[in-house]
């Protein structure tokens, strides 16, 4: 009797072990959909089977666990960072791109030829008030250009500072969040499958914005560092980022340079120079490296304001060299652009023809000898295609000058979009390898694991010699 | 014989390696061995385009789809270079990790590694 008794115990044992693992099996069927969701297997536990001493045997619920692999959980992470990265170049690329147009219907190029045609027809007719008044409209279009872009770059770099702070204030509030869920792990929801994949989802969330590496502690907890070495989160606490600026070095060649953007840890510690990836690292080197490269910095004056200062100069020293009338007294002539020459990066933002000179101030004669009745205007319509070093930057024209500006956001904004465009691809591989690992056993591993390592030498070979044929193909084919 | 067959060929190779991108994203076992499936036809499609290319008007805008081909051969590339860098790193973890399915030791499989018995 004790004996039927004791399989009677067992068996009702083993029904409430298999009930447990029907209920982790319906749970994992309802959160199917949940994002993050990793499914749960119930493992079992034997129990001792000796009936003589009143051992039944059968089995007892044993721990829930996870099917989620971590490893491939930090691939899916470390693709998301490097696609936050290239969706944020496309972004801030696209939006300035906008200001250099080179199709020839707004913009510097264009002010510059109407200003070289105009400089073009008053060599022509040197008297002509007509010629002169369109000089004069022409000067104006080239200088409302170039305010236009540098205030056009200036609203870029004040959405980018935007951008930052907004960017580190989520990075604060996801780590905000995490910090609640370890709240909830130590009060004992360690094994809750739900709380896991908020987590998981939170930690994919977070390195869209940065480089972040998320370890689980012995306790259950998660501790988030960026960049591997700045904590965000630890346990219960958060160890929070804040933006801020950093004007020029009071000795440096600009002092009156916009500022830099920062990033510094939750101890004051700048972070900056290590933050390079993710949406955080993509915003920190627009605003530092390539904005400054147009507007300047606290070391350079910036393209944007070399140009419009060589250009502006140049005219003024022709005009100014030659004479309005020969006189006698020769009159001469007078500067047509005026703009802030005491901060060099600001000089593109303050170009502006000169409020006091009338059209009959422009002076057309070259002093020579000989004098030379449009030797000015000549002059100056050939800063077109200059001959001669004047009216040239680092050997180009102002045209070419500017074309090379141009062309090298729309070449950035290119390779951005390709690097979308590759990472939008690595992340889906990366999602898809972490859902074929997730519940794989170490076997299964093992077998995936020699598979890939057998394609991988054919696909290899096949991707090496198709990547040469499309080159020698590119090669062999006519450009036009 | 005018270009068409050539540069449908060419559309074919850009079909089959815009596929193999796929198939590398999916990246099963199984859909790695199609991939090879895929690349190899965008191999001979390709090498049959080059015995044509230069001849006919649409040679000039071969050009443009050759290069876009070549975009998308060096993504099937960037994509294999992502799974081999991961399972480079997974072999390695397991390596140091040493252990076995039942959760023993694994012998030391590489040089400079140690392993802890007891």
């Amino acid at each position: 009797m004790a004996n039927l008794t004791a399989s009677l115990l067992s068996a009702g044992g083993t029904l409430d072990a298999y009930t447990q693992a029907l209920g982790v099996v319906q749970n994992n069927v309802a959160n199917a959909s949940t994002p993050g969701f990793a499914a749960q297997s119930q493992t079992f536990d034997p129990l001792e089977f000796n009936p003589n001493e009143g051992f039944p045997g059968g089995v007892q619920a044993g721990q829930v666990v996870s099917s989620r692999n971590e490893y491939a959980e930090q691939a899916v992470q470390q693709q998301t960072t490097l696609q936050g990265q290239a969706q944020q170049d496309v972004n801030s690329l696209t939006s300035m791109q906008s200001l250099f147009d080179v199709t020839g219907s707004s913009g510097i190029a264009t002010a510059f030829n109407n200003l070289f045609s105009a400089f073009s027809a008053w060599g022509q007719t040197p008297d002509s008030s007509v010629a002169q008044q369109n000089v004069i409209e022409q000067a104006n279009a080239v200088a409302s250009a170039f305010q236009q872009t540098a205030t056009g770059l200036d609203t870029v770099a004040q959405n980018t500072q935007q951008q930052l702070q907004s960017t580190v204030a989520e990075i604060n509030q996801f780590s905000s969040q995490l910090a609640g869920f370890n709240q909830k792990i130590m009060n004992g929801d360690r094994n809750d499958p739900g709380l896991d994949a908020q987590i998981h989802t939170t930690l994919d969330q977070l390195s869209n914005d940065g480089s972040i590496s998320a370890s689980q502690q012995a306790d259950g907890t998660w501790t988030v560092l960026l960049n591997g070495q700045t904590p965000l989160v630890m346990g219960q606490q958060v160890f929070a980022l804040t933006a801020g600026t950093v004007a020029p070095a009071a000795g440096s060649a600009n002092p009156n340079a916009p500022p830099q953007l920062s990033v510094l840890a939750y101890d004051g510690r700048d972070i900056t120079a290590s933050t390079t990836a993710g949406q955080l690292g993509s915003i920190l080197n627009l605003a530092n490296h390539v904005l400054p490269g147009y507007m300047g910095d606290g070391t350079q004056p910036g393209s944007l304001n070399t140009l419009a200062q060589s250009f502006a100069g140049t005219v003024n020293n022709l005009l100014t060299a030659g004479y309005q009338s020969s006189g006698p007294p020769p009159v001469a002539g007078v500067p047509l652009f005026t703009f802030n020459n005491t901060n060099a990066t600001n000089v593109a933002q303050t170009l502006q023809v000169s409020s006091s000179i009338t059209p009959d101030q422009l002076a057309a004669i070259s002093p020579g000898p000989p004098a030379v009745s449009n030797g000015v205007p000549l002059a100056l319509s050939q800063l077109a295609s200059p001959t001669t070093s004047t009216g040239e930057i680092n050997g180009l024209s102002y045209t070419q000058f500017y074309a090379g500006m141009a062309s090298n956001v729309g070449t950035l904004l290119d390779n951005a979009n390709s690097n979308l465009q590759t990472q939008q691809a690595a992340v889906a591989q990366a999602q898809s390898v972490r859902q074929q690992l997730s519940g794989v056993s170490l076997d299964q591993e093992a077998t995936i694991l020699i598979q890939f390592q057998q394609a991988y030498e054919a696909n290899s070979k096949f991707i090496s010699v198709l990547d040469q044929l499309t080159e020698d193909t590119m090669n062999m084919l006519p450009n036009t | 014989m005018d270009a068409a067959p050539g540069a449908e060929r060419l559309a074919i190779a850009r079909s089959e390696v815009n596929r193999a991108c796929g198939l590398l994203i999916a990246s099963t076992p199984e859909a790695l061995q199609n991939c090879q499936k895929a690349l190899r036809t965008a191999l001979s499609e390709l090498t049959a385009f080059r015995s044509t290319a230069g001849e006919g008007p649409a040679a000039a805008g071969a050009r443009k789809v050759t290069a876009a081909l070549q975009s998308d051969v060096q993504l099937a590339g960037s994509l294999l270079r992502n799974l081999a860098n991961f399972y480079k790193g997974w072999e390695r973890i397991q390596g140091i990790v040493g252990y076995t399915a039942n959760g023993d030791p694994s012998a030391v499989a590489r040089r400079g590694r140690i392993c802890c018995r007891g």
